[in-house]
């Protein structure tokens, strides 16, 4: 669950229930389990207006067979960076989910699919998966890939992408991971067929009080230009999509109470650097406004290991001299089981 | 403050018979979603190990279903929760989260080798 006041500079605090999440899962067998997540999201839904939206973010059944070797299959959540495996309010800083953790790795991307997942020893494990297609025919400027997930409707499996995640975790208090994803995304547009590539390499790591995490992401989309003169002529606006997006984070934070303690306040600040048009393809500029910064800064007390009460300011900036960024005030509540 | 911060639950799971002596070893597991660490735990035949169970966020479960144990992890800040276990007979034993705790929960799980 995942309640928001959000005040951007001008505006006034808007609350928002952004975030309302049913989880079901059973087991059938030991080796045959079922998970499940259903959303809904800003508390309304009503046909045909543009308010909330339930959303199956995952269904999916596993099958064990060994420890190294488990195939899943269903909605699967692409097993991309940190937050989009990870995202119950509890587990990250910060009123809302990293920007690049929504602009450069799209969260919460889920797609139809199937795969392997496993633990190879030692502390790696991985998953790898064949997922439905992004839809290029919604990549924009401002938001790159992310209007592009399907979300499972109106999806494309006939051509398949492949996304794999390879994780350490067996130095305790440090996980490493790197993620790949990779897959034509022009189902929806004729007679162009761009392929979309993300590579992502994350990190995370206690050390007594302190935590840091950070992620560096990087997007290509191939036969941009084609994909940009195609829109346009469909829609009579130039998307202007970039071929190249980027965006990192670095995220330390303190624990201001000892571990042991049933409380926890953690102060924390974020520097997050993205670009939704990082390289253009000949012949389009990049529009300043989408070379971003933001400086998020806040605490997050957790009264509970499952309840974490949030503030954060952000500063938001960008390269542009005519489009200003807004700077926002967000307070949040946000609690699991 | 620890005192207040600790509960510790001791659990005797030895395939039905109980066993009071001092544990051959203690082997610490963490959780913390959707991962033990170590997930891979070598012990010999007839050693009576404890194990003792914390968490790195929310609460977990702690399930070994061949042996019967089933515990409860509390979450972190929390305490911790014991549990022995004493493997009679050589082979691998599953060991598994057993409360949902989100989107790997199905294959938060390791695996106890005695030889």
């Amino acid at each position: 669950m995942d309640f928001h006041v959000n005040k951007e500079r001008g505006d006034s605090f808007r609350p928002d229930f952004h975030r309302f999440v049913l989880l079901f899962g059973h087991s059938f067998s030991e080796r045959i389990k079922f998970w499940s997540e259903l959303e809904l999201e800003h508390a309304l839904v009503e046909g045909g207006e543009e308010s909330g939206e339930v959303a199956l973010e995952q269904a999916y059944l596993d099958f064990l067979i060994k420890p190294w070797l488990n195939v899943r299959a269903g909605m699967l959540l692409t097993p991309l960076g940190i937050i989009n495996e990870r995202h119950e309010p509890p587990s990250f800083n910060g009123v809302e989910r990293p920007f690049v953790d929504t602009l450069i790795i799209p969260s919460t991307w889920r797609e139809f699919g199937l795969g392997l997942t496993g633990d190879l020893g030692r502390g790696f494990r991985y998953r790898a998966y064949l997922v439905s297609s992004l839809d290029a025919s919604r990549f924009d400027a401002e938001q790159g890939i992310t209007e592009g997930l399907t979300a499972g409707f109106d999806a494309s499996f006939r051509n398949p992408a492949k996304t794999a995640r390879l994780e350490f975790a067996g130095i305790r208090k440090l996980t490493l991971g790197a993620s790949l994803y990779t897959g034509h995304a022009g189902f929806n547009t004729a007679g162009i067929n761009p392929r979309v590539t993300i590579g992502e390499f994350d990190g995370r790591y206690s050390f007594r009080r302190l935590d840091l995490r950070g992620l560096f992401a990087n997007t290509w989309i191939s036969r941009a230009a084609e994909l940009n003169r195609s829109l346009e002529r469909q829609t009579g606006v130039n998307p202007n999509v970039g071929r190249q997006l980027r965006g990192y984070y670095l995220e330390p934070a303190f624990h201001l109470l000892p571990r042991r303690w049933r409380h926890d306040a953690i102060l924390f600040g974020r520097y997050e650097k993205y670009n939704t048009q990082h390289r253009m393809p000949e012949g389009f500029a990049p529009l300043p406004q989408f070379d971003r910064s933001s400086w998020v800064t806040g605490v997050t007390y957790k009264p509970h290991a499952d309840v974490a009460i949030k503030f954060d300011y952000v500063f938001n900036r960008n390269k542009s001299s005519v489009v200003r960024p807004i700077d926002g005030i967000n307070l949040g509540l946000g609690w699991w089981f | 403050m620890r005192r207040l911060a600790t509960l510790s639950l001791i659990a005797f799971a030895l395939f039905g018979q109980s066993e009071q002596r001092k544990p051959d070893r203690r082997v610490s597991i963490v959780a913390e979603r959707f991962t033990f660490n170590p997930s891979k735990i070598t012990l010999k035949q007839g050693e009576l190990v404890e194990f003792v169970l914390t968490s790195d966020d929310t609460d977990h479960g702690f399930r070994i279903p061949e042996a019967g144990i089933d515990v409860a992890i509390p979450p972190q800040g929390r305490g911790e929760v014991r549990v022995r276990f004493i493997a009679r007979e050589k082979g691998r034993y599953a060991f598994e989260c057993s409360r949902p705790c989100g989107a790997g929960h199905n294959l938060m799980r390791g695996t106890i080798i005695v030889k």
